[in-house]
Parts: structure tokens; sequence; C-alpha cells
């Protein structure tokens, strides 16, 4: 998940890997490496997304990503960013955390409605990104995957003083929780690359 | 409290008070009495190296008033504006007060006089008394010139080395302050923050403002009960995690213990009573000043998920009696904490249940018991909830949602 608390705390724990391998595509470094514009495997490979342009990967080891968790960005994490949520199982955090940590990002459930899961998605943001302010601006019900998904809007004020916009889309499937999430700067960044955002989420099978 | 120290230095810092302070033996407390303000109305840096320290500071100020992370509500400044002026003592005209939108239990003052409250302080406090106890203590550390005194007995007392890393500490602190990181300031924690005065400076600010809080006529008491509260809470919400109370206080070893700190707090609260005299907690005017806030706030705290620190705060509250709001996120507590072996969800749907019988629950308790009940496959039941979740809020985000769910 690429939330600016996690970034900082993993590049100060972790010496900066060099390709990321597992992406196989260009020659990144600094835990970056590039996803061309045709149709790619993500996160645990059971999501498919055709990107329209290239983005770049954000290295799992820079933050510490479960294997279901795959980042891209544009502009730096800082700015702008789509997670994609593969597979998800029962009980599982979308994050790595440990059991004794004070505060914890909700477990997945199978049975979760999609308020649940947007609630899920808001602490995310508390306990992890630093949000100090987090608001939903809309949930409604959208097809993703061929399932009946949800649409959830957001918009949060960051620990650096910085207004974000987010938008996550996504469905239970068999059980697991796909769901693909962007989030990026309130001023120019959100709108800026909303339509990439769009076109990934219209092009997303499972293979 | 300085402000002045990342938390790096801090260690450094603490590390090198470790080494200067005697051990073990028990301090005699320091009396209320004794206990007079240093500086008057109008106080400015006289020496030199005061005055670089209140420039640097000036600035941090600057950084602060302009944060977007402030509270800004006009009626509540100024009732905090208020707390000041009671307990402020010589320097009441003198200092300034800024509230701040971060979770957690702390507060800061600057030496400068300005100091930022935490709206997580705010939440936790049951009536003014408590909290006018946190701004008198706060006070006492500006009226007892606290930040040079103790940078003075540092340069004094401690190798060169701690004495860099303080150094180091004042750059990096204000640096941090400029970047807007007010959320790490924040979470220092007040138990750290606290022990960043060594322990005659604590002991000194912990006994002038039980007498600033008896002069202004608030119940001393309540300082004693704030640190009850703290620890408590510390302590449940290391028990939910299966582990034990920071482990902070460790690093601290030759400080006293919070709880003997408690102890004093409490025989110098009785001796500043003045037979005859009626001391009050002012309940009321509290929750009157908070109420158009406290939602948000809990709100804030609860969804840290934090299910110890949350619950305890929440059966806090609810000694002055339970209503929708505290049933709700009782509710929204075990929800969100969701363990299976524990039945979580099954506990949540009954706070739901049970805020939705109040008068004053709040539209999204109507919602969650609504979820709930269509979990347990009580649509008739499920659907009523929801329309009275569309009905006192039928502009809500998730208004298309919550309509499906209806149907579907």
């Amino acid at each position: 998940m690429r939330l600016n608390k996690l970034l900082l705390l993993a590049v100060a724990a972790l010496p900066l890997p060099a390709c990321t391998g597992a992406g196989g595509e260009g020659y990144g470094y600094g835990g970056y490496s590039l996803v061309r514009v045709r149709e790619v495997r993500v996160g645990d490979n059971s999501l498919a997304v055709t990107p329209p342009r290239e983005w770049n990967r954000i290295s799992a080891r820079l933050f510490r990503d479960i294997r279901d968790v795959e980042d891209w960005t544009q502009n730096g994490p800082y700015l702008d960013g789509i997670s994609f949520v593969t597979g998800l199982k029962d009980g599982k955090a979308v994050v790595v955390q440990r059991s004794r940590d004070d505060r914890q990002v909700p477990k997945f459930r199978s049975n979760m409605t999609a308020p649940e899961i947007a609630a899920m998605i808001e602490s995310l943001y508390r306990v992890r990104g630093g949000a100090v302010d987090f608001n939903m601006t809309s949930l409604a019900p959208r097809q993703f995957l061929g399932a009946n998904g949800f649409q959830f809007d957001f918009e949060h004020l960051d620990s650096d003083e910085v207004r974000r916009r987010g938008r996550a889309v996504g469905a239970v499937v068999d059980g697991q929780l796909y769901l693909i999430l962007y989030d990026a700067a309130r001023s120019h960044y959100f709108n800026a690359y909303l339509p990439d955002f769009e076109s990934i989420v219209t092009s997303a099978r499972r293979v | 409290m300085s402000p002045v120290m990342t938390r790096r230095a801090l260690l450094g810092a603490g590390a090198g008070l470790a080494a200067v302070t005697t051990t073990g033996v028990a301090e005699a407390r320091i009396l209320p009495r004794d206990m007079v303000p240093l500086i008057g109305p109008g106080y400015r840096a006289v020496d030199q190296d005061e005055k670089g320290m209140w420039q640097l500071m000036e600035r941090v100020e600057e950084e602060v008033s302009g944060s977007n992370l402030l509270i800004k509500d006009a009626q509540l400044t100024s009732y905090l504006g208020t707390l000041i002026g009671n307990v402020g003592g010589p320097a009441a005209k003198d200092m300034r007060i800024y509230l701040a939108r971060i979770p957690e239990f702390n507060a800061v003052m600057f030496p400068t006089g300005f100091t930022i409250i935490f709206s997580g302080l705010l939440l936790r406090m049951r009536n003014e008394a408590q909290l006018a106890g946190v701004i008198a203590h706060e006070s006492a550390h500006f009226l007892r010139k606290h930040q040079i005194r103790q940078w003075r007995d540092m340069r004094r007392k401690t190798d060169i080395f701690s004495f860099l890393a303080m150094g180091a500490g004042v750059a990096g602190g204000v640096a941090g302050v400029y970047a807007g990181d007010l959320v790490q300031l924040a979470q220092l924690g007040t138990i750290l923050t606290l022990l960043k005065y060594n322990r005659t400076l604590e002991a000194e600010a912990d006994a002038m403002g039980v007498r600033l809080l008896a002069e202004a006529g608030y119940d001393p008491m309540a300082m004693s009960e704030t640190w009850e509260q703290l620890i408590a809470e510390l302590d449940l919400s290391a028990k939910y995690r299966r582990k034990r109370r920071h482990r902070d206080f460790s690093l601290f070893e030759t400080h006293p213990s919070p709880e003997s700190r408690m102890a004093d707090l409490k025989i110098s609260a009785a001796e500043v009573k003045v037979p005859g005299r009626s001391y009050d907690p002012y309940r009321d005017r509290y929750l009157a000043a908070l109420s158009n806030i406290r939602p948000t706030m809990l709100d804030d705290q609860v969804k840290l998920n934090d299910p110890g620190a949350s619950q305890y705060i929440v059966n806090t509250l609810a000694k002055d009696g339970w209503n929708g709001l505290l049933r709700f996120y009782e509710g929204e507590i075990w929800r969100l904490r969701n363990s299976q072996k524990q039945d979580d969800e099954d506990r949540a749907a009954l706070g739901y249940a049970a805020a939705v019988a109040y008068p004053d629950a709040p539209p999204d308790a109507w919602r969650w018991h609504g979820i709930m009940l269509l979990k347990k496959g009580r649509t008739v039941e499920a659907r009523a909830a929801f329309a009275r979740y569309l009905q006192l809020a039928p502009d809500a985000p998730d208004a298309p949602f919550v309509r499906q769910m209806m149907v579907g």
C-alpha cells in the first residue's frame, strides 16, 4: 500500500533494493520498474490489467507489502499512486503488521459488505497513512470483474498537511477481495490520472 | 514540555539524565506553597542563550499557527483561552493556545508561552477541571522557566555527547515542525513528553499546577484523576494486544513511576484545599463547550482500531451516563477489531442495537444496525433500519449503496 508514513519507515529501515526482478521489465533501480502499455499481471498474478500509458511499479520490498498487493505511481508516492489488492483471503490485512501493534488495520473478512471494506480502507489511512481527517464522499454500487462490487470515493488530510483524494473500486469474488485503489494529491494530480485509473479498472480481468 | 527534541535526541538526553541522576532514592515531594512564579506579566527572554531559543520558537509558532491541522472553531478556541486566563497565573494574558486535530493524549508547552493541545486530550477529559489541570501544569513550566533551566542544567551536568545530541534535537525539532509534522510531535506520547524534563522540574510543574487549579476554584484532585485515567488506558491498550504497558517507561528507570507521581498529586491536592471553600469540576460547562466536536474526536480515536484504549475512553466517558453516541462507538470498537474467536461481530451488533434505542443515536448507528441485521439474514428489520438511516441522513454519501442493500 502506498502510504506516506509507511514509505518513510520503509526507506529508513531498508537498503534500497536493486532491480525488482519479479516485475521482469525494465532496469528500475531504487525500487522502481517500468510498466509497459500492454496487459500485465499484478499482485499475486491472479489479476491482469492494461494501463493506457507507462507507469512505474514500486518494489514490494520498498513498501513492505504483502504478496497480494502491488503499487504503481507516475510522479512518486507522495503525489499519486495506484494499489492493486488481489485475492486477499479471509482473516488477512492489506498491510504487513504485527499482532502486538497498538493500532491495527482491520483484517479482511469474506462476509464483509462494501461499507465495512470502505471502513477498513479508512482505518488503513488513519493507522498507517497518518490521516488526520478522512471523509467518504461517495459509496455506490459498481460492477467489477463481473461481480456486484462498489466504488468508494474519499478525501483525506494527512499529517504532512497535504489534502488527498482517492477512489477504490472493488468486489469480493469467491470470498476473496479484489480492489484497485487510486490515491493522489487533491490539487492537480488526482484529476490528472483519474482517466488512467478508470481505464485500468475497466481493463481488469481475473486470470 | 520542551518540544525541541526529536525522539532520537530524546533518547540521548534521557540516557544523559539517567547517568547523572542519583539512583532510586525517593526525593521529598515539592510543596505547592513553595511554587512561586519566576516571571511576571509580559515576560521576554533576558539572556543571550534564551533569546536564541525564543527566536527559533517564534518561527515555530508562525508555522504552527498556519497549520491546516488546527481546529479553528471560534467558540472552542475562545473557551480554551478562558481556561488559560483562569489558571495561567501572572502570564495568563501572554500565553497562546492552539488546538490541533490529532487523536493523541498530549499537550506541549513551548518556551515562549504558546501551547498546543491535541484533540485526543480534549476527548479524554471528563470535565473542565481536568483540562484546566493540564493547562495549569503546562503554564507552570512556563512560569517556572523550565525550558531554559533544563537546557542549562543539561549543559552543566551531562557530557559533551548528550549536549550535542540535544543541540541536534533543537535543529531537528524545529525542522520537524517546519515540515508541518505536528503529528510526530503529538505522538511522542504524554508519558514520554512529560519525562523530557527531569523529575524536579516535573514535580514542580505538578505542585504548581495543583495550586493554580485550586486558586481558580477548580477541584485540584482533577490532576491525579487524569493520571489515573492515562495509566489505566495504557494498561488496557497493552492488555488487548497481549503485551505489557508502554515499554517507554523502562527507558527512564530512574524517574518516578507514574503511580508515585499520581500519589504525590493527590497529597498536594489535599494540601492546597482551603477548608470551607467549594471546588467544582465544572462538568456541564465542559460538555457544553465540546458538544459540537466530541463526536468527531471520538470517531478519530475509535477508527485507529486500538480497542483497549478506545474501550477505556468510552467506558470513562460513560461513567457520566451512557448515551446513543457512546453505545454506537462501543459497537464500532468491536466491529473494527473483528476477531472471530471473540465473537466481535455479535458484540458490535449488540452495541448498535443498544445505540439505536437512544433518541440521540447518530444516523450511522442505524446504518450499521441495518448491516448487522442484514448479515444475520433479518432482512425485514434491516430494511427498516436502513430506511431510518436514510430518513435521518438523506444526503449521506453512501445513500446509493444503502438503497441497493435495501432491495438486494
